[in-house]
């Protein structure tokens, strides 16, 4: 398959990964999840996340009960438990490890957590892991990651980046 | 006026007014979106819904105005390009016709007490219930 249709082979859209989170965040919070408070915690339409749900109680992933409260299946639970993992994973990565503002690498884990494989969250999190297991290797990787200067002087036999023709360091700064 | 603050009250009826936008807009795709001889039967009962949704969010836009306030319209909606049959249109109607008579219900345990809104959202009720009703029977569900 080519790659960039992987997109639309995903569990879930992202819209959809949301609904499903604010039902675990209200059933956590309150112990019940209806229609309208998912509505009110998306900022949404009741019409809309009606619509949104229905395929999904029709597939499993939600249960709904006789007084139309709303729960996640076992099979909900984990992909949601799964989706969080993959989120808290890349704010970590982008936060702490790359420095980006946690406000935007909460932003973009947020974009990215129910599109991330399994096969690549596992291996982000034995990288995370492998830094957290020697604070001291840690630490001086850290320090030297901040103090390299990546900067890019478009020289092809320097640059990786400018190999290809285009300056990825000019190309991120448009 | 009930509990609710003139504020409170503003974003209430703004969000029974988005239900109902969003509800003709959906109504507005279905028209369009079912295909084949069932097109003939529900023709004019999405007609009809999307024509009565419009009216409902003009009344509550006046609501809105008479507080001395202008509707905002905050909506999100995405209707993929499937054809659709009759009964899958209808069944989508019913979901958010049910979703809007909630809306209602909702808005009727807020506003108790305040007699003339009170009126109006029972009036509301009673025709979302209509509505609900009337297509639960023509799906026979």
């Amino acid at each position: 398959m080519e790659v960039w249709k992987e997109f639309d082979q995903n569990v879930i859209t992202h819209s959809a990964a949301h609904h499903l989170m604010a039902i675990d965040d209200l059933v956590q919070r309150l112990g019940y999840a209806r229609v309208s408070d998912i509505a009110r915690a998306l900022s949404i339409t009741r019409g809309s996340v009606s619509i949104s749900l229905a395929p999904h109680i029709k597939c499993g992933l939600i249960v709904q009960d006789e007084n139309k409260h709303l729960r996640l299946s076992e099979q909900g639970q984990a992909l949601v438990d799964s989706i969080k993992a993959k989120r808290d994973l890349m704010r970590t990565l982008f936060a702490d490890v790359l420095g980006v503002d946690p406000e935007q690498a909460e932003i973009d884990a947020c974009k990215m957590e129910h599109l991330l494989s399994n096969e690549t969250a596992r291996r982000l999190m034995a990288f995370l892991r492998f830094l957290d297991a020697d604070s001291t290797r840690r630490r001086r990787l850290l320090q030297e990651w901040r103090a390299f200067d990546a900067g890019c002087n478009h020289d092809p036999s320097d640059c990786p980046s400018c190999s290809g023709g285009v300056c990825v360091a000019d190309a991120l700064t448009q | 006026m009930g509990s609710l603050s003139r504020d409170e009250l503003t974003l209430e009826l703004n969000r029974v007014f988005a239900e109902e936008v969003e509800a003709g807009t959906r109504y507005l795709h279905l028209l369009a979106a079912v295909r084949g001889m069932d097109r003939l039967v529900v023709e004019r009962v999405l007609r009809e819904g999307f024509r009565e949704t419009i009216e409902h969010a003009e009344t509550i836009a006046q609501k809105i105005r008479s507080l001395g306030r202008v509707p905002t319209l905050d909506i999100q909606v995405r209707c993929p390009a499937n054809p659709m049959t009759g009964r899958e249109a209808l069944r989508q109607a019913l979901v958010f016709e049910e979703a809007a008579l909630e809306g209602y219900r909702d808005l009727l345990r807020k506003v108790e007490g305040d007699v003339p809104l009170e009126e109006f959202v029972r009036t509301q009720i009673a025709v979302e219930s209509e509505h609900v009703a009337q297509l639960k029977e023509l799906l026979a569900e």
